[in-house]
């Protein structure tokens, strides 16, 4: 292997070293400042395949291999440039439109500079993440030219120069470069100069292109360019209307409705010396006009009141917040209060003459300040605050429907741009204003919408319109919708990711030699009697048992997993795509995998009669569930049988089954007995959700009846070894990495979550909840049963479950020990392990795991601290929506299945506001709100006592709704105007039961 | 922030503009400290050492076996401001405790230690600013002092990293070995320092800290010593031009 010799006098990059000086902060508040040498050189190639003498300098890596250029010798072209061009985008035109980017009708030959990549990459890591997706992809033919390593194209930031100013110049110097060098490439190979492709730089930073224009660089604002595409018209509502607004709004100085943001170092300080707050702005799901945040400072959470002192801020925006003075302080709010419903009539494209607050929106909140001032006794007041600035938003693209009112008659035909409202699924973000020329087509079409921008004198955030999904309520609509909404990955995997895959394919076998080196250090347990169990139809089959007696008297259990980390390496494309998709994620209907099916329901699913790799834990364990000894290893096993819950069920209480594989299962389940109960000694809490399953039709697939979920004994059976193996396993990952294992912990729940439920219990059934710890939670829920109503105390678990923190993944160097606890299961410490095919977690343990039992080296990737935070903090957040996704769709069916019919069921009241409460109806595990205006036709008087939680209405109609109460119910199913969703609705038949 | 080694796949360039290949810039002076038995100054990069020689001086030093031969003492110190981080570095730092150790092995294989018997010859080494491949740097800086103290050696030492891009994991083959590691490529990838002696392959150092798969170890050595002997030939053009001007008798 030979090196390039380099020694300074000979080397004519010798003098070429620049510096480049970043500034960061870190975690804990420090700047640090990182120096890097920059080597500029002059070989870097330009990849246009017109271009000869780049060929010859550029890099290969170290097998010698020239990696091919990317740009087409004859790019397309368009009105303007006929000749063929390439694209160089700035920072700006990409965070503004990135989906454009992505469309396969345009946007080909594109040339992404390092300077932008590297500004995307600290703007927004997910658009970073699907630019380099890009640049990957073949047929975009994007190409990523490190212009700051270039001695032609690196710019040196100039004295009072801004760091954008600086880019946008460097920017502006590779596109000149570009240009020139192409003329030069074109020259020497003898073509003519019509024949050279203009290089166009798209940027929407007007000062950025009014530069552009004076050196003489070819640049185009999107909307220009785009504008001279061939289907401009469906592009052209992709981009971000930030830029043209301003232009409009420069020419009139606007009136503004919102305070002026902090600035950036003011609220530092603020922070830092604990006169403002940061936190992460919550709106409640009843009342559009209330936000929460919780601080440190504060037990209870800070309570932002109305549009004004919410200032912009978007549910989920990490936003900076002042205390108001004591005397504001108010109990929150115990009224509904919808968007839809305040401001119906409002004109989207009227700006002028509108006020910040509506006066409905004034008078809703008025009432609401009086009831909390004319409260005689203690009451609790919530400390309130008010949004002073935005330290990062957490903007999305969102899913919604245009409000057909805001759309005017006259322009639905004709393609005229206007303004209408959007209103979007998720109730918590305020409806958006887009600027669009398709309004007409756009009508009862579920679409996709970004915000852009959210100015001080604009009531409602700007955004633009992406795409449409398809016509509301279609089942392919609303099943999208619902993925896009929950940030599902649900794209088929790329060509990259099934490279990985085996190429044998469905063909792939055990290897039948055990000579072969998949064998090596892998233990021959085919001859166990080893079987799954799973609910109905599953087909990624993660897990299975075996128990059998030993001479000692003592039984020897396994857990058997898929082998998951054998197939997938680390870092590679399905690793990477994996990593990102974080879970397979179940809908009613469908279910989206984490990694390709063919690993996911053939290679690596532990399906009967065949052999598979598994990666086993195995017990000697005494009866009476005390554990002798556990041991780890990678294994060869062949399953006896696929069970369903119902049909292991079956086979344990049929006394007349005496075989191998029935004992065995009965020997687990007494085992499992035992450590459940020593779980519940421990103080394992146990919790409830609603859980109901939508039967479909096998033909259609339409949902044709709700049943709840009934357990069965061999459910918790499984569920106590799938504990046993991840708490072993967490155990030994730890021992092994004390700074990188990765683990789950679930956090104690701060005592003033439960301060509500414990007060409403007290008052209205004389009951104590303590909560001192998990155990004395899970004795007094115990206590909590109303003898009339056994469903009671369900319900009670229900709102307690709700009061809980969310457990997460966690990787161990980033807390104490202490910390490690896991409330719910009561554990010291936990992991997960046992599904590896459908969440990354678990694959990452294994791969420690395997580490840790010297079976393969443990690889940088599950090794690096902070690459393991990132991989927590993301699977963290894709959980969360994988379970709210699955909920969505399960509610989604419900709806469907009751389409057309109206039933009448008892319900019970789990919330009380003053001017409505919410029903949940276990039959069909769905809880709705019923306001005073559905109560009868004209909206009756509401009384309400937030001391005891009652209602008490009169004139209309005469009804007394209480806390916990049970109540009758008719249940339909309506067409919600305001989220377009097909809904379940509740009418309230009576109080009390059936 | 800066990318990180992730996008060397992207163009094949490291963080820095650098080819797989390619050493840092090797920079070199001796005689730095006029007071000292011998001295010099090496960056390579943003990494910068002093080294300073005393000895070899006799008496004290008795060899823990009972040979006769002198003894090579080295001592590290870094500078609090040498890293991102200011930090003060405890005394008995366990990586610098192993660090001087292998310094002092090392230079024992070829230090002709009989000539000095019972004597003691200190390396103090100062590092003042760290951008990876210390534990080379300041071979190299000995190696450079060594000779300015005309202690009597076989050959040079002489040192690099190497490492490995790991984002081909998939296909291990395909993965490129690095040379010369800066300080945000060894956080990130896996990395050995080796050294060589004079031109030959003869390898005195091989230190590896992180895990990497055995099959890029080989890929990796060979680029460390093919480094290994760049830097030799820096280090003899530092060394000849320093005799160049003593013999013109411009400085002494
Ligand atoms: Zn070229």
């Amino acid at each position: 292997m030979t090196s390039l010799k380099r020694s300074l006098g000979s080397d004519p990059l010798a003098s070429n070293i620049s510096s480049k000086v970043y500034v960061r902060s870190t975690k804990s508040g420090k700047v640090q400042k990182i120096v890097r040498e920059l080597y500029l050189r002059q070989d870097i190639p330009c990849s246009s395949k017109l271009c000869t003498a780049c060929l010859k300098t550029a890099p290969r890596d170290a097998a010698g291999f020239l990696p091919p250029f990317v740009l087409s010798a004859a790019p397309a072209g368009t009105k303007k440039y006929k000749q063929g061009h390439y694209i160089i985008p700035d920072t700006n035109a990409l965070l503004n439109a990135l989906d454009l980017f992505e469309t396969s009708a345009a946007f080909y030959d594109v040339i992404i500079l390092q300077t932008v990549l590297e500004e995307l990459r600290n703007r927004s890591l997910p658009l970073y993440n699907r630019l380099i997706g890009l640049t990957k992809s073949e047929d975009k033919r994007f190409y990523v030219f490190f212009n700051d390593f270039r001695l032609e194209t690196y710019v040196v930031r100039e004295k009072g120069e801004s760091i954008n100013d600086r880019n946008d110049r460097a920017v502006r110097r590779a596109v000149k470069w570009y240009d020139e060098h192409l003329i030069q490439a074109v020259k020497a190979a003898g073509g003519r100069k019509e024949k050279v492709p203009a290089v166009v730089m798209l940027s929407d930073d007007k000062e950025n292109l009014r530069k552009a224009k004076k050196d003489g660089v070819e640049a185009c604002s999107l909307k220009e360019y785009v504008g001279g595409l061939e289907n401009a018209e469906k592009l052209l509502d992709m981009i971000s209307v930030v830029q043209e607004n301003r232009e409009i709004k420069d020419a009139k100085t606007a009136e503004l409705f919102y305070d002026e943001y902090y600035s950036v170092s003011k609220m530092g300080t603020g922070v830092k010396n604990g006169t403002l707050h940061q936190g992460i702005f919550n709106v409640s799901p009843y009342n559009y006009l209330e936000g929460s945040i919780k601080v440190p400072a504060f037990d209870k959470s800070l309570i932002v009141l109305g549009r004004e002192n919410i200032n912009r801020a978007v549910q989920g925006d990490v936003v900076v917040v002042e205390v108001l003075p004591k005397e504001q302080w108010k109990a929150p709010s115990t009224k509904i209060i919808e968007e839809e419903n305040m401001n119906k009539d409002e004109n989207a494209d009227a700006e002028e003459g509108e006020s910040v607050v509506t006066e409905k929106e004034r008078r809703a909140l008025q009432d609401e300040v009086k009831k909390v001032h004319s409260k005689t006794s203690e009451g609790r007041p919530q400390p309130t605050a008010r949004v002073v600035g935005v330290i990062k938003r957490n903007w999305r693209q969102y899913v919604g429907h245009v409000d057909e009112s805001s759309v005017s008659k006259s322009a639905k035909e004709s393609r005229k741009q206007q303004t209408v409202f959007l209103i979007p699924m998720d109730k918590r973000i305020p409806k958006i204003r887009v600027r669009t020329r398709q309004a007409g087509e756009i009508v009862g079409k579920r679409v996709l919408v970004t915000i852009d921008s959210w100015d001080r004198d604009s009531r409602h955030p700007v955004g633009h319109f992406v795409r449409s999904l398809g016509d509301l309520e279609t089942k392919g609509a609303e099943t999208e919708a619902l993925l896009l909404e929950y940030d599902v990955q649900y794209r088929p995997f790329p060509k990259a990711v099934l490279d990985c895959l085996p190429a044998e394919g469905h063909d792939w076998i055990v290897p039948p030699s055990t000579d072969d080196p998949g064998w090596k250090d892998r233990r021959d347990l085919r001859h166990l009697e080893i079987c799954s169990i799973d609910p109905i139809g599953c087909q990624d089959i993660d897990d299975a048992l075996h128990a059998r007696p030993l001479p000692n008297g003592n039984y020897e259990v396994g857990v058997h997993i898929a082998d998951v980390s054998h197939f997938v390496k680390p870092n590679n494309a399905m690793d990477a795509e994996a990593s990102i998709r974080g879970t397979t994620v179940y809908l009613v209907d469908k279910r989206i995998d984490m990694l390709p099916m063919l690993l996911g329901t053939d290679l690596c699913s532990l399906k009967p009669y065949i052999e598979r790799y598994a990666f086993s834990a195995i017990w000697e364990m005494t009866p009476d569930a005390e554990i002798v000894k556990s041991e780890f290893t990678k294994s060869v096993i062949k399953s006896r049988e696929a069970f369903s819950y119902e049909q292991a069920q079956i086979r344990v209480d049929d006394k007349s089954q005496q075989d191998d594989l029935t004992t065995a299962i009965r020997t687990l389940l007494m085992l499992s007995k035992k450590f459940k109960q020593k779980r519940m000694d421990a103080g394992a809490l146990s919790l409830s959700s609603p859980e109901v399953r939508v039967e479909m039709e096998s033909e259609t697939s339409d949902p044709i009846d709700i049943k709840t979920k009934k357990h069965l004994d061999t459910m918790s059976l499984v569920e106590e070894f799938m504990l046993l193996a991840n708490t072993s396993v967490a155990a030994k990952i730890y021992e092994a990495f004390p700074q990188t294992a990765m683990l789950r912990r679930h956090g104690a729940p701060p005592k003033t979550n439960f301060e509500e439920l414990a007060n409403q219990l007290k008052t209205k059934r004389n009951l104590d909840l303590r909560m001192a710890t998990s155990k004395e939670l899970a004795d007094s829920l115990d206590t909590c049963v109303d003898p009339k109503e056994p469903f009671f105390n369900t319900l009670v678990r229900i709102m307690a479950t709700r009061c809980m923190m969310s457990a997460e993944y966690f990787c161990s160097g980033t807390q104490a020990y202490p910390e490690f606890r896991h409330y719910g299961l009561a554990s010291e410490i936990y992991t997960h392990f046992t599904s590896p095919i459908r969440r990354y977690a678990d694959l990452v343990a294994h791969r420690q795991l395997a580490a840790a039992i010297d079976y393969e080296p443990l690889h940088a990737a599950v090794r690096s601290k902070g690459k393991l935070e990132a991989v927590c903090k993301n699977i963290n957040v894709r959980h969360r929506n994988a379970q709210q996704a699955g909920r969505a769709s399960i509610e989604y069916y419900v709806g469907q299945a009751l389409k057309g019919r109206i039933v009448e069921e008892e319900g019970f009241v789990m919330k009380v506001f003053s001017n409505g409460f919410v029903v949940f109806v276990p039959r069909f595990g769905i809880e709705s709100l019923i306001r005073l205006r559905d109560l009868a036709d004209v909206e009756p008087e509401g009384d309400f006592d937030p001391e005891n939680w009652t209602l008490r209405t009169s004139g209309s109609r005469e009804v007394k709704v209480e806390l916990f109460g049970k109540v009758v119910v008719r249940i339909s199913d309506v067409l919600e105007e305001g989220s377009g969703k097909r809904k379940v609705k509740l009418e309230l038949v009576k109080t009390g039961g059936k | 922030m800066p990318l990180d080694t992730s996008t060397y796949s992207l163009a094949l360039l490291r963080l820095d503009g650098r080819r797989w290949n390619e050493l840092r810039r090797l920079t070199a002076q001796m005689r730095t400290q006029a007071s000292a038995d011998g001295s010099a100054y090496l960056e390579m990069g943003n990494t910068k050492v002093i080294c300073t020689v005393s000895g070899p001086s006799e008496g004290g030093a008795v060899r823990p076996g009972g040979g006769e031969e002198a003894v090579v003492g080295v001592d590290i110190s870094i500078a609090g401001f040498s890293g991102v981080e200011r930090k003060r570095r405890a005394r008995n730092d366990k990586r610098v405790a192993e660090m001087q150790n292998t310094i002092a092995t090392a230079f024992e294989g070829v230090i002709f230690t009989k000539l000095y018997p019972r004597s003691l010859i200190t390396l103090s080494l100062h590092v003042l600013a760290q951008d990876g491949s210390l534990l080379a740097a300041c071979i190299n800086a000995c190696t450079l002092a060594l000779i300015d103290a005309g202690v009597p050696m076989k050959d040079y030492i002489a040192a690099c990293t190497a490492g490995s891009t790991s984002s081909y994991s998939s296909n291990e083959e395909a993965a490129d070995p690095l040379l010369d590691l800066n300080a945000a490529e060894e956080q990130e990838l896996p990395f050995l320092t080796v050294a060589t002696v004079g031109e030959s392959d003869f390898v005195s150092v091989l230190v590896l800290e992180t895990r990497v798969q055995v099959g890029r170890l080989e890929g990796m050595l060979a680029v460390g010593v093919d480094g290994c002997k760049q830097v030799r030939a820096i280090l003899d053009g530092v060394v000849r031009t320093r005799g160049g001007k003593i013999l013109e008798g411009s400085t002494v």
